[in-house]
């Protein structure tokens, strides 16, 4: 995939691990206490609170090393300098060169042709030659 | 019953009754659209441009001007997005009734760096271009090189014939 492409989709990652990140927290953290007057919240299933510390842990290491990524994707950019006229520049020069070069290789290919219809003659004359089919001139 | 639920096709195959026998007598096809049209009751546009945040209604966090920096600019708009996120953690902690703001905010930024993204696809198309053009050059030099090289291996060969011959 291309560059851009994968800057894209890394983008789009970041946004899921964010909202996934949040609605994970939001579903599964225990009960708070929202003020004195209320008593202490009941105790949560143990199977909760387990694993309920490593999570916010392990999604906010996963967020930023997706970050990290972008950054590396973005640092790898191959970005050339000198903006839209200079690469239309460029362009102009290589069709330049692109239709000289074709020139030339035009030539060097009628060259050839003509070469090659004139060896065929001269072969077809000597093998007749040879083969006493056709008088010689 | 059955219903017919669109409206039938437009009536124009009867002009072409007798195209048959004589061409000449159904209308031309009508020419190629230019400038922007309506279908189905929404306009598009034949000029394919990616239109600026302004346009969608949206704000521009980077700054504008003819050559922007990318990499700079996509480093600060990821730098901002995770202070954003840890933002709306610490707001959901203390005051979640206010996320909306900073909800409009992380979108906001993503909207934004999907812009600068698509913004360097031009750049893009033509440094496949360039790529291409140079590839094609190259190419057709060694064509060049490879005909001339026949050219004189060929001619070498006719000499030595001819020089074979001639001793005979």
């Amino acid at each position: 995939m291309d560059i851009i492409s994968q800057l894209q989709e890394q983008v789009n990652q970041i946004a899921g691990l964010t909202f996934n990140t949040f609605g994970t927290l939001q579903r599964d953290a225990p009960s708070a206490r929202l003020s004195q007057n209320y008593p202490e919240p009941p105790p949560n299933p143990t199977e909760d609170a387990a694993s309920f510390p490593e999570q916010p842990k392990q999604m906010s290491a996963a967020l930023v090393k997706a970050a990290k990524q972008f950054d590396a994707l973005v640092a790898a950019l191959p970005l050339s300098e000198g903006g839209e006229e200079a690469q239309l520049k460029r362009i102009a020069e290589l069709q330049a060169e692109n239709d000289a070069v074709g020139q030339e290789l035009q030539r060097q290919l009628e060259a050839a042709e003509r070469e090659l219809k004139l060896v065929q003659e001269l072969f077809g004359q000597t093998t007749d030659n040879c083969l006493n089919l056709k008088k010689p001139d | 019953m059955a219903t017919a639920t669109f409206p039938p096709p437009p009536p124009f195959y009867r002009l072409y009754k007798d195209y048959i026998e004589n061409p000449k007598s159904a209308p031309e096809p009508p020419p190629p659209i230019e400038g922007t049209y309506v279908c189905f009751a929404s306009n598009y546009t034949t000029d394919d441009v990616l239109p600026s945040l302004e346009e969608q209604g949206v704000r521009q966090l980077y700054p504008k001007g003819p050559n922007v920096d990318f990499k700079k600019e996509l480093r600060s708009l990821n730098r901002e997005l995770q202070l954003h996120i840890l933002e709306l953690a610490d707001v959901l902690v203390e005051r979640p009734s206010q996320y909306a703001r900073r909800v409009e905010d992380i979108s906001l930024i993503f909207k934004n760096l999907h812009h600068l993204l698509n913004s360097l696809r031009p750049h893009q198309a033509r440094a496949t271009l360039i790529h291409i053009l140079e590839l094609q050059i190259q190419r057709r030099k060694q064509a060049v090189e490879d005909i001339k090289r026949q050219r004189e291996e060929a001619q070498k060969l006719l000499k030595e014939a001819l020089g074979t011959l001639a001793g005979q």
